[in-house]
């Protein structure tokens, strides 16, 4: 009995930690009715220096177009490998993106910046379309695009 | 003694054989008979006749499509040279690196952002 006391202590002290350590968060992002193609978007991190962390996020399938996703594309080399796994659709206009995933604690209140460069064929080439520090208190809040987003907000 | 002048008249004529056409190949010609042994040359060379012969040495047309001779490097179907993006509407045309794997196919990348619990969920409205 006294074991099996241990063992439960033992595993809820484990389990406990790893849940706490990631948590669903939505990406929500409405895009302009700017009367073009489906928009690239590539949703990625950079931390407090600037320097770019990862990737969240690629909508858009078609590697040849990545080049124009300039921020991303320069700092990744349009390496499929940081989006494997996390390619969707582009984004049609006046559409709205809605992208669940589990991120991680470590990542809101700790200096880290979500970027989105943004893309239209035959039109101009939208780098850092959003910048927006990942806070906890952030959450919820809508910030507004240049050009090709109307809005983006992530809720946790 | 002999042996020597021997030697002298031997390296002379030598050197008259190899350093005439050079020496004469440097004198401006004075008439019409008189052209240095490079003019002549260049004269025949001038009523050779000109071969046609293919200009691209990359038009290998058994293994490719079309045989371009254009400097681009855009292997799309349609030929349309103002962008950079080859314009074709297969997944494979200018596309070195590869596609990425769609979300739900394989795991998210190991780049520290994701956690280890539930895939990307998706939806566009």
């Amino acid at each position: 009995m006294k074991s099996v006391f241990a063992t439960l202590a033992l595993t809820t002290a484990l389990t406990i930690p790893g849940l706490a350590m990631a948590r669903p968060v939505t990406l929500s992002t409405t895009l302009n009715n700017y009367r073009g193609d489906g928009a690239y978007l590539a949703l990625y991190v950079t931390d407090a220096s600037g320097a770019y962390v990862g990737s969240l996020w690629m909508a858009g399938g078609k590697s040849k177009y990545y080049q124009h996703l300039t921020d991303w594309y320069r700092a990744t080399g349009g390496d499929p490998a940081q989006i494997n796994g996390i390619t969707g659709a582009s984004v049609g206009a006046g559409r709205k993106l809605d992208i669940t995933l589990d991120l991680a604690d470590a990542l809101f209140d700790a200096g880290y910046v979500l970027h989105i460069d943004a893309a239209v064929e035959d039109m101009r080439d939208s780098p850092n379309e959003i910048a927006v520090p990942l806070t906890t208190d952030g959450a919820g809040t809508p910030v507004r695009g240049r050009r090709y987003v109307a809005d983006f907000t992530y809720d946790m | 003694m002999k042996t020597t002048l021997i030697l002298l008249v031997s390296s002379t004529a030598l050197a008259a054989v190899i350093g005439l056409p050079a020496w004469s190949s440097m004198r401006a010609p004075t008439g019409d008979h008189a052209q240095p042994v490079a003019i002549s040359f260049d004269v025949i060379q001038d009523r050779l006749p000109f071969l046609f012969v293919s200009d691209d040495d990359d038009d290998h047309r058994r293994t490719t499509r079309y045989g371009d001779d254009d400097d681009d490097d855009d292997h799309g179907r349609r030929h349309d040279d103002d962008d950079d993006d080859c314009d074709d509407d297969d997944d494979n045309g200018c596309n070195r690196a590869g596609n990425p794997a769609p979300a739900g196919t394989v795991a998210p990348p190991q780049n520290g952002l994701f956690g280890n619990g539930a895939a990307p969920q998706v939806q566009v409205n």
